[in-house]
């Protein structure tokens, strides 16, 4: 009786490890933004040329960063923003990218190109989407605000506020309604872009980069920071007039997010196949139909069917987070620690 | 009661020493490389400076613990032990009378399965009923605003009475389990001799009973005390900006801010005071107790649900 | 030891008692209630099953992160049930050098918080170059489950006494015999229930698994954590439902089976 049990629960954990490993097809590991890419995208995919996409999600740079040095090497594509894209290529963490190999790399469209510092000619990466975070507030329960960061200023919305979990956003945000840029190495400044923080946390519920789009959604918070495509991808579509989403006058941090190859990407050839099927005018259409953002891509705009929350040119006001560099980067860090830590 | 360790040396310990050893070996090798030596390596780390890129480079610096002894450091330290010790004082209080009226049962086995009702689903699946219990716009709020109690929602959660309370929820059946356990095993007979000696009734429990099933409570509290100082899952997901507390410190410097140094240095700090802690308890109370409760329940075949352990 | 059904006793214990136990349900409550919520979010809007439906036909994500959940369970606990019940032989019956040390180190892991095994074990992966992956996520899952199964057979084992093995030599068994024959048959209800601890502890695991796992290597708690903080959770709550009634089944019948055992 024992003996048999025991038998068969080993048999059962060998069938499952066997039948977890098995399946020799040819696989792409993505380690991609929440939100980012619709399920249906990367199935279909998966149709057409067979290979299996294993997704993980992350919420912030930082954590994508630190999970691939931490030994997380093993993933094939990674989607970081133009500042991590110049950390990842003086690391050496990214493999180059040939641009030939994409037949559909001409789609991009060249103003956009043209603003990449972080990569010129990108030997390194591909451009995914250009947009940046912003502020959504809820119009039914909110009036009498300024399309500015100072609405962090309420404290009669306390309670009903949140801002990113993620440093540059918040600091730059800080450093913009300050007047400054978004990559200012002055210590002053910093210290005075910590204060604002420090000023606007007592009105914030806390400090979310992933569920403050549901909580948006639900009622539970009226002013969040943060994506535009997260807030709308989870609000009631019929009601989504409620929502007002804005750049404050005083500018924003913005990003370019970018498809990058890891350095020693176990299949390559894949992650070529799957990066020129993204640039693919009716996929790109489909992400930005789905993201409600303005496509990068030049055929793709012609095809989609939704009208974006913002054009490029609402980014006019936008600063490209850029690679602060050690000593700053420490500065930050510091900056951001003591805003979390302290009460 | 079978506690580990404690046998009567006598003919219990055989004197063979074959095959022990070789059956010891993978245990020892195990543990040894997969549990001392991180630990081992967290010591290290922590007097070390931060690289660039996460890890760390080989110059010995106490740098990390310089930053620990910074008085902003002290605000989250001091919230934890706070939310930890008010946390683990309500969990007993109400543990203590729950583990009382199931060992006065008689139908122990139905008690003791409802008090393994939270173990039949994930925790965080739970946490998440308590977010949508407690939200601005969550269950609590519908009622109370339809019993015409309030006008504006209350703000339950996402503060550090949230906290308090998911953690309180999420491990009371580990204060329970074991304060039921040693109470069972307490001879009701000396209570009443101490109300016919003219005790008032919470006289004898807190006299007498108290001081009978002192090694329960002390499980209790370390089963739910360690726990709650490391808590890192609860404050973040029910937290608030004032609700940070040492674990999501850890995971921040070591996933966020890469200042391994730092998060080694804390983990260290926490390591020291939780072991520290233990022995002194274990050694106040004169005996290992810990691990009394799972054993004792294998032994009697009383609660040997494999939901016992559940989430730590 | 005699209960006297004594009329005293109910009041206070006896209401937070009750209390507790409706503390400790409401939450299960909502999450079945709001499973057949037809409303993505919040409020009630209606009757449906669709979660259900969605649950089982349309979320290849989750069973992916299941299927992981499972290897891993199944795999870490079947390793620290061996690993962890020759152990307990071990310092149960046998004299040998590090006796104290093993009895420390299974003790140990059970007092420290888990995030620190975590952060420990993740510093440890990074600095041994081993890449995070599934494997890393089972590694970890045995190093917390060892010592709850080396310390369930061990209160199974202490019940006995070292005569029981004498006797078996005496009769010419074998080390090997004596363990296959002796040691591990009176030590089955121990094993059993360790082996079953284990599993659930590792299938409960959320923080220890978020610092070690790697590309794909998503477990349940992992995915369930993900999909409460974005993504469609009316799916977690019919899941939700789902694991009550298993794991309800499941205690019953591991219930019957010990004591079936038991009565052996």
């Amino acid at each position: 009786m024992k003996k048999r049990m025991m038998i068969a629960a080993f048999a059962a954990t060998i069938g499952l490890v066997a039948s977890a490993c098995g399946g020799s097809s040819e696989k792409l590991y993505l380690f991609n933004w929440i939100y980012y890419i619709p399920d249906d995208v990367i199935e279909d995919f998966t149709e057409e040329t067979g290979i299996k996409v294993i997704v993980d999600s992350y919420a912030s740079n930082e954590e994508m960063y630190n999970k691939i040095v931490a030994g997380g090497s093993g993933y094939d594509i990674v989607v970081p923003s133009g500042d991590y894209v110049s950390i990842m290529i003086a690391e050496g963490l990214l493999e180059p990218i040939d641009t030939s190999r994409l037949a559909n790399f001409g789609n991009l469209d060249p103003a956009a190109l043209a603003r990449i510092g972080f990569d010129p000619g990108n030997r390194y990466s591909v451009p995914f989407m250009m947009a940046a975070a912003g502020v959504s507030v809820n119009r039914t329960k909110v009036s009498g605000y300024e399309h500015s960061w100072n609405v962090f200023d309420r404290s009669d919305l306390g309670g009903r506020m949140t801002m990113l979990d993620d440093m540059r956003e918040v600091l730059g945000a800080a450093l913009k309604s300050l007047g400054y840029s978004v990559n200012d190495p002055d210590p002053a400044h910093l210290e005075e872009a910590r204060l604002v923080v420090e000023r606007w946390k007592p009105n914030l519920v806390k400090f979310d980069a992933e569920s403050f789009a549901k909580s948006f959604a639900s009622g539970e918070f009226w002013v969040v920071q943060g994506y535009a495509e997260n807030v709308f991808i989870e609000y009631p579509e019929d009601r989504r007039d409620e929502v007002d989403f804005f750049f404050p006058k005083e500018g924003v941090p913005m990003y370019m997010d970018s498809f990058c190859v890891l350095e020693g990407a176990k299949n390559a050839d894949a992650a070529y196949r799957f990066v020129d099927y993204m640039l693919r005018p009716d996929v790109a259409a489909r992400v930005a139909d789905y993201l409600m953002l303005p496509s990068p891509n030049v055929p793709a705009r012609a095809l989609m069917t939704v009208t974006p929350n913002y054009g490029f040119d609402d980014l006019a006001a936008g600063e490209f987070k850029e690679d602060l560099g050690q000593e700053t980067l420490k500065l930050y860090n510091d900056a951001w620690r003591r805003i979390r830590v302290g009460n | 009661m079978n506690r580990p360790g404690d046998r009567a040396g006598g003919g219990a310990l055989g004197s063979v020493r074959e095959p022990g050893g070789l059956y010891a070996a993978p245990a020892t090798l195990w543990l040894t490389v997969f549990f001392l030596a991180p630990l081992a390596i967290i010591v290290a780390y922590s007097f070390l400076t931060p690289g660039a890129r996460g890890g760390v480079e080989w110059t010995p610096t106490l740098d990390a613990y310089r930053a620990i002894a910074n008085p902003t450091f002290a605000k989250v330290t001091l919230n934890t032990i706070l939310v930890a010790i008010g946390a683990t004082a309500v969990t007993l209080v109400i543990a203590l009378p729950c583990g009382y009226y199931m060992a006065r049962s008689e139908r122990q086995t139905l008690l003791l399965m409802l008090v393994m009702i939270p173990f039949w689903t994930n925790f965080l699946i739970r946490i998440y009923a308590w977010i949508a219990i407690l939200g601005n716009e969550g269950f609590l709020n519908d009622l109370l605003r339809a019993l015409g109690l309030v006008d504006e929602s209350v703000r339950f959660l996402y503060n550090r009475g949230a906290v308090m309370l998911v953690l309180v929820y999420t491990y009371l059946p580990y204060a329970i389990l074991p304060l039921y356990s040693t109470i069972d095993k307490f001879d009701f007979s000396l209570l009443e001799a101490a109300r016919d000696l003219g005790a008032s009734k919470l006289g004898a429990i807190v006299r007498v009973l108290l001081p009978n099933v002192k090694g329960g409570i002390l499980t209790a509290f370390l089963f739910t005390f360690i726990p709650i100082f490391g808590a890192y899952a609860v404050p973040l997901l029910v937290g608030g900006t004032e609700s940070y507390m040492l674990g999501n410190l850890i995971a921040d410097e070591l996933t966020k801010s890469r200042d391994w140094p730092l998060a080694s240095a804390i983990s260290l700090v926490i390591t020291l005071v939780t072991t520290i802690g233990v022995l002194l308890l274990l050694r106040a109370n004169g005996a290992s107790t810990l691990g009394g409760p799972a054993g004792e329940a294998s032994a009697d075949g009383a609660a040997p649900e494999p939901a016992v352990g559940g989430a730590r | 030891m005699s209960r006297p059904a004594s009329p005293r006793r109910s009041s206070f214990s006896r209401g937070v008692f009750i209390g507790t136990i409706v503390f400790l349900s409401l939450p299960l409550l909502v999450l079945v209630l709001y499973s057949f919520n037809e409303s993505k979010s919040g409020g009630w809007t209606g009757f449906s099953v669709k979660w259900y439906v969605k649950l089982f036909t349309d979320s290849p994500q989750l069973w992916r992160a299941f299927g992981n959940s499972a290897v891993v369970a199944l795999g870490s606990a079947a390793v620290a049930t061996v690993i962890g019940t020759l152990g307990a032989v071990a310092v149960n019956w046998y004299r040998f050098r590090l006796r104290g040390y093993l009895r420390t180190l299974t003790f140990m892991p059970m007092i420290l918080p888990e995030i620190i095994i975590g952060v420990s074990l993740l510093v440890f992966f990074s600095g041994v170059g081993l890449r995070l992956s599934l494997f890393t996520v089972f590694v970890a899952h045995v190093s917390f489950n060892l010592p709850f199964v080396f310390l369930l057979v061990l209160a199974r084992l202490e019940e006995f006494d070292f005569s029981i093995v004498e006797a078996a030599r005496d009769l010419g068994a074998s080390d090997g015999q004596t363990l296959l024959r002796v040691i591990l048959p009176i030590s089955t209800p121990g094993i059993v229930s360790g082996f079953l601890t284990a599993v659930t502890l590792s299938l409960e695991d959320f923080v220890i698994t978020f610092f070690v796992t790697g590309p794909g290597a998503t477990t349940l708690p992992l995915y369930v954590y993900s999909a409460i903080r974005f993504g469609v959770s009316p799916v977690i709550n019919a899941l939700s439902v789902v694991m009550i009634l298993g794991t309800v089944l499941l205690t019953w019948s591991t219930r019957n089976f010990l004591k079936y055992i038991a009565a052996k």
